[in-house]
């Protein structure tokens, strides 16, 4: 008896082993928990959310990855579902087309114009409670409805979602002329004491039918499958945004200058107007802050300091000033009186729009609570801004 | 009757009892002084001439007394021993050595005449360096004991012969250097030796079974080496080595997973290559092991492994596969391993047809018929490549990669992390004779660190590895 | 193999055990204490550090618990207080197991997958488990690089992405959010329990006391570190970012572009997590096999103690955000009474046998 109960100690991992090994083998076969493998997912580029009579219209950008010869051609197709929330649209979309929907690769989330006048985040916290979304994809709110500029054509990229993206790299950010944002500091920015955000503007321009003409056949389209204008993309304003409510518009001139005051800009050009000729000046440094002063009377401090240096001009040039590129004090002058203008002007907007697009409200509930409490219902319509704004010349 | 009674009739016929086969032959002769003699030899493995010139000549002309110290100091064969017992007789002559017995004589004499088939000592196939020695053992443990004193000139070498297989009586020498490798351990060793009782030994690849303290883990238990330099780098570390006769592959006990992790050549290039080197077999072997698992867990489970554009090819690529994922991948896995096998059974000159027909016809002709996906024949060919980086511990990898494989498949990435966790806490928990497998990492002993993935100079390894416990510590005395 | 030695424990303390930290426990503190959360955890931390250094006073006699109890209460009075300490452990494993599997479902998998796949925790506990606690300091010696490697790696690739002004204003969160979230949050330290089971597994060195301590508030940086940056990154939307580890290093620019290779540090730490969770069910194993008398194979009450708690997943399956509550607010008495009233009543125990008194 004793014997055998040691030849069962013995063999009993074996035999463990082996029971083990059999239900890997019959999960493996059988491998099915509900679980959605890649040839069951539809892969989400990009969405649209506008607001319907239903509730909302939301337009996805699904990728179509298609072998051709041994190549992989991504096309598209987008799908749209109208639903009283973005959940059920998606469901409706996973009903139509039997893919599964993942937002997991959605990069872009772009709000139409209409949409964003109302808080957003009626519709987009469903983004950030799904826990199989992320939350580092680029926000936009775009002219007229987002399902257009989704469905639309895009002349540089057979994916419409991939030729926004580009719009939106970092070498694109850094030259100032937009203002990315992601879905999670647009939610910190909401959800924060400032109440405030703000996201780029995407604009639709036709490309000239000329040009059309050399342009590789269009995506597939979702909708009509026939030859649709070809578009490119400008996201060179920026929106703002209170309590998830589009308040007003930065022209691009604004977006450049809160670009500067952000300090993200490296190579970034404007130009000023010297006796009316014009003269484009790159930037090569950049600090740029803003930050409130509450000592005596309550201040926001902007400050800003340039170095620039002459790219281009307007009218023929000696060589000389060609090859150093100095810009004169004149133009520095100038170009310091344009950004701090500009600078003004934002602050103005945003004062009128009630925006704390510089978080300064943040800002005092950091320091001091109490004044925080005390001041955060008339902060920006007190606040005096004072602008320093610094254009050397790089020597 | 079992010992020698001096009738050489009733002898001989008693050994030929035992010894029944047809290939026993005996061969009697009478010294000028009258006395009979009787040689016992089997045909085959006895060396006939040297049978003639050192025992039957210088005897024809014997005139003496019949005395077995006379007859020895007559005869030139410089192995020499006298034996009475008939079993051991019989098992004398089944080794080659012939015995001679005679009238009136209650003792017979064995004389190592016995035939040696040496092959040439040749680099061994399993463990090519490019620079370095290139001896390897051979099948003949007299020769390989000679390269082992050829390398250990000390008397601390210590050969002690141990005879295991109740049939094959293979002859087994336990190699340790005095005073280095633990008493203990070679005493462990020498009493589990003893104690194996199995008909035959055909190869040192039978031991590890015995010797091992788990012996059905998956686990390799004992280090193999086929070169001689190797062997005695172990030795010197502390560790005893075994020699089988037969067996080209030298056994070294206790092991060390990280032994298969170097090679002799990383002590013959500079320090910052060997370092390199033993840090690329490690990465390979994890990326060979890993890379299909994690493949099919984040395609079945977890897209977002991929970067969005490689997940596009990916998603092309595998559309119109008639299987899943995970079956794809098990499929192509076995190809391989098939391909794998047929091509080291298969005679050399069908093996550029098998290639032929393995890497284009197989793969390329699959991907464009679409059975299989061009991805998961590329990380499958990778991870048969990565593989053989460590190329000694190839028998328990790749079972690790199927098993990776079948729980990657069925309950993805956590199930990958699970099972790595499992071989990990087996791994640390195992022993051999009294040293951690896993050592130097787990526990972490910081001294052998210096020669475990990364490799110091030599100037650096002052003392043996700790983990080998060895009573003769220092190594290296720096002047 | 049969002892835990020294350096051993202080990589328990230092490396492994802050791991258990990273998961839940970040947004449980932001519920309650919001951007004061570095406070309720430091407080927890020095509370652990303190007990633990008790402990290791304690251990200076080089005895088991449980043969300290026996030299107290006697057999059976050690057997029946074994039997509580067993419970405590089953109860102390649930919160971590449940956790565990939350962030397995939320982060290994793309959509919610079935309770299938967690399953084969249960085998790998009950495997655990069935081996000697004390074997478990070699592992601790591999998984304490392993830690250290992953856990740089996700702070490498965060720490530069976090604003820790969000951490301002000091005392937003005021008095009670503060006592919440220490008490709220004890029942992710159970360390000096744990330790205090493996007291006897190790032998008392000088001075270990002092590193014990030092090692513990060094992981205790470590996870402070942690927080700050999550905190940092998240801010205002902090409370929504369960499996915090699993998320902070995203944001990253190198991430952005080659895809999400970070997992791999997220897959080393779940690898130490793995372990870490085991842990109580292993102490509950031994305490279960002192209580009778270590009768039978380990591999039964290793079995045993896993399908129960299999059990209570499965049935919790629904319930997941009650029961974790349940066990960290509600029930929050349960585990400073274990873990720290406990080792400091223990310091009253008989250090050696009664003699018997012969007649």
């Amino acid at each position: 008896m004793k014997k055998s109960f040691s030849e069962f100690k013995r063999r009993l991992p074996v035999k463990l082993y082996l029971i083990l090994a059999a239900i890997l083998f019959f999960i493996f076969f059988s491998n099915d928990f509900g679980l959605v493998d890649i040839q069951k997912t539809a892969i989400i580029l990009a969405v649209g959310v506008d607001k319907s009579e239903e509730g909302y219209t939301l337009t996805t950008q699904i990728a179509v990855p298609q072998s051709q010869q041994g190549q992989t051609v991504t096309s598209s197709v987008q799908i749209q579902a109208e639903a009283p929330t973005l959940c059920n649209c998606l469901s409706d979309i996973y009903a139509k087309t039997g893919w599964v929907p993942k937002l997991i690769f959605c990069d872009l989330i772009v709000v139409g114009e209409e949409l964003a006048k109302e808080d957003i985040f009626g519709s987009l916290d469903y983004f950030l409670r799904d826990e199989y979304v992320s939350d580092s994809c680029l926000l936009a709110v775009c002219e007229g409805k987002a399902a257009d500029l989704i469905s639309s054509s895009s002349a540089i990229d057979n994916t419409t979602a991939f030729a926004i993206e580009k719009l939106f790299s970092d070498a694109s950010e850094k030259t100032g002329h937009l203002s990315k944002n992601t879905l999670k500091e647009f939610s910190i920015g909401y959800y924060g004491a400032s109440e405030s955000g703000f996201m780029p503007y995407i604009r639709q321009i036709p490309l000239e039918k000329e040009m059309q003409k050399e342009q590789p056949t269009a995506a597939k389209s979702g909708e009509d499958g026939g030859a649709q204008e070809q578009m490119i993309y400008s996201a060179s304003d920026t929106a703002l945004f209170q309590k998830g409510k589009m308040v007003a518009l930065l022209n691009s001139d604004q977006t450049f200058a809160f670009n500067l005051l952000r300090g993200k800009v490296f190579s970034g050009i404007f130009t000023v107007h010297e006796e009316e000729k014009p003269a484009s000046l790159t930037v090569l440094k950049n600090e740029g802050g803003a930050s409130l002063n509450m000592k005596g009377a309550p201040t926001a401090e902007f400050s800003l300091n340039l170095k620039v240096r002459i790219h281009n001009k307007g009218v023929p040039s000696p060589i000389g000033e060609i090859a150093d590129s100095e810009p004169t004090e004149e133009l520095l002058s100038l170009a310091k009186d344009k950004i701090s203008e500009d600078v003004l002007s934002i602050w103005q907007t945003c004062v009128q729009a009630n925006c704390d697009l510089f978080y300064l409200k943040r800002e005092l509930y950091r320091s001091s609570l109490s004044k925080y409490n005390e001041w955060k219902e008339v902060l920006l319509t007190t606040v005096q801004p004072n602008i320093k704004v610094e254009v050397s010349k790089v020597s | 009757m079992n010992r020698i009674s001096g009738n050489l009739n009733a002898d001989e016929k008693a050994l030929k009892e035992i010894l029944s086969a047809e290939d026993i032959l005996t061969f009697p002769f009478r010294a000028d002084g009258g006395i009979e003699f009787t040689v016992v030899y089997a045909d085959a493995i006895t060396d006939k001439e040297l049978l003639g010139e050192q025992v039957v000549r210088p005897l024809l002309h014997y005139a003496g007394k019949p005395q077995t110290e006379e007859v020895k100091k007559r005869l030139t064969s410089p192995e020499l021993k006298t034996e009475t017992d008939f079993n051991k007789l019989a098992q004398e002559v089944l080794t080659g050595n012939p015995v001679l017995l005679w009238e009136g004589m209650n003792e017979a004499i064995v004389t190592g005449v016995k035939k040696v088939f040496p092959r040439a000592i040749a680099e061994p196939p399993t463990d090519i360096a490019v620079k370095g020695p290139r001896e390897g053992f051979i099948e003949d443990i007299k020769i390989n004991t000679s390269l082992v004193r050829k390398r250990l000139k000390t008397p601390e070498l210590q050969l002690d012969t141990v005879t295991v297989g109740r049939r094959s009586k293979t002859v087994v020498t336990v190699c340790y250097i005095k005073g280095t490798a633990p008493e203990k351990t070679v005493a462990q060793i020498k009493e589990k030796l003893q104690r194996i009782d199995i008909d035959i030994i055909p190869d040192s690849s039978y031991l590890p079974h015995f010797l091992a303290e788990k012996p059905r883990s998956l686990l390799k238990q004992v280090g193999t080496t086929e070169k001689p330099d190797i062997f005695c780098a172990k030795m010197a570390e502390g560790r005893v080595g075994i020699l089988v006769d037969g067996s080209p592959i030298a056994l070294t006990l206790p092991y060390l997973l990280i032994e298969d992790f170097q090679s002799s050549e990383d002590y013959f290039v500079p320090t910052y290559r060997a370092t390199f080197t033993r840090l690329l077999r490690a990465f390979a072997l994890f990326v060979a092991i890993y890379m299909p698992a994690f493949y099919i867990a984040a395609q079945l489970f977890k897209l977002q492994f991929f970067p969005i554009k490689l997940l596009l090819t990916i998603a092309g690529s595998i559309q119109n596969i008639p299987f899943s994922p995970s079956l794809e991948m098990l499929l192509v896995l076995l190809v391989l391993e098939v391909l794998n096998e047929a091509s080291i059974r298969m005679p050399k000159y069908v093996g550029m047809a098998l290639s032929v027909v393995g890497a284009l016809v197989l793969g390329e002709t699959a991907v464009n018929a679409g059975f299989v996906s061009t991805p998961a024949i590329i990380i499958i060919a990778f991870s048969g490549i990565g593989l053989y980086a460590v190329p000694n511990l190839i028998e328990i990898t790749s079972v690790i990669r199927l098993a990776m494989l079948l729980v990657a498949g069925s309950v993805g990435t956590y199930g990958i992390i699970l099972l790595t966790a499992f071989i990990l806490f087996y791994l640390a928990t195992t022993d051999n004779f009294g040293v951690p497998v896993l050592s130097p990492f787990a526990p972490f002993v910081r001294r052998d660190l210096r020669d475990s993935l990364i490799k110091f100079d030599l100037l650096s390894l002052e003392k043996r590895p700790k983990t080998l416990k060895s009573k003769n510590k220092r190594r290296l005395t720096h002047e | 193999m049969n002892k835990i030695s020294a350096r051993q424990l202080y990589f328990f303390l230092a490396c492994i055990a802050p791991v258990g930290k990273l998961v839940l426990m970040p947004t449980q503190l932001v519920l309650f204490s919001k951007n004061d959360l570095l406070f309720p955890a430091l407080a927890n931390f020095a509370l652990q550090a303190g007990i633990i250094f008790l402990i290791m006073l304690l251990s200076r006699s080089n005895k088991t618990v449980f043969e300290l109890l026996r030299y107290t209460f006697g057999k059976i009075g050690a057997a029946i207080l074994s039997l509580v300490l067993a419970l405590f452990f089953l109860y102390a494993a649930f919160c971590p197991m449940l956790e565990q599997k939350l962030f397995v479902q939320g982060v290994f998998y793309d959509t919610l997958p079935s309770l299938v796949a967690f399953a084969p925790f249960f085998i790998f506990s009950a495997y655990l488990c069935a081996k000697p606690i004390f074997a478990l300091g070699r592992i601790w010696d591999f998984l304490a690089p392993v830690a250290i490697i992953g856990f740089a790696g996700l702070m490498i690739f965060s720490i530069g992405q976090a604003d820790y002004g969000a951490l301002l204003p000091v005392g937003a969160g005021g008095g009670k959010g503060f006592f919440e979230g220490f008490a709220y949050t004890l029942s992710w330290f159970y360390d000096s329990a744990i330790v205090l089971l493996l007291m006897g597994g190790f032998r008392y060195e000088k001075g270990m006391a002092w590193k014990s301590l030092l090692s513990y508030l060094a992981g205790g940086a470590a996870v402070l570190l942690f927080l700050a940056a999550y905190y940092g990154i998240f801010s205002d939307i902090a409370l929504r970012q369960t499996f915090a580890f699993a998320k902070i290093s995203k944001y990253f620019a190198g991430v952005t572009v080659l895809g999400r290779f970070d997992y791999i540090f997220i897959c080393m730490l779940s690898l130490v997590m793995a372990f870490y969770i085991t842990i109580p069910l292993q102490a509950c194993v031994v305490c279960l096999r002192e209580t009778t008398g270590q009768r039978g194979m380990p591999l039964w009450y290793a079995v045993g103690v896993n399908l129960i708690l299999f059990a209570a997943s499965y049935f919790s399956n629904f319930y997941n955000q009650t029961a974790i509550e349940t066990v960290s607010v509600k029930l929050f008495w349960i585990f400073p009474l274990f873990c720290c009233l406990v080792p400091l009543l223990c310091m009253l125990l008989r250090r050696s046998p009664r003699e018997k008194i012969v007649l």
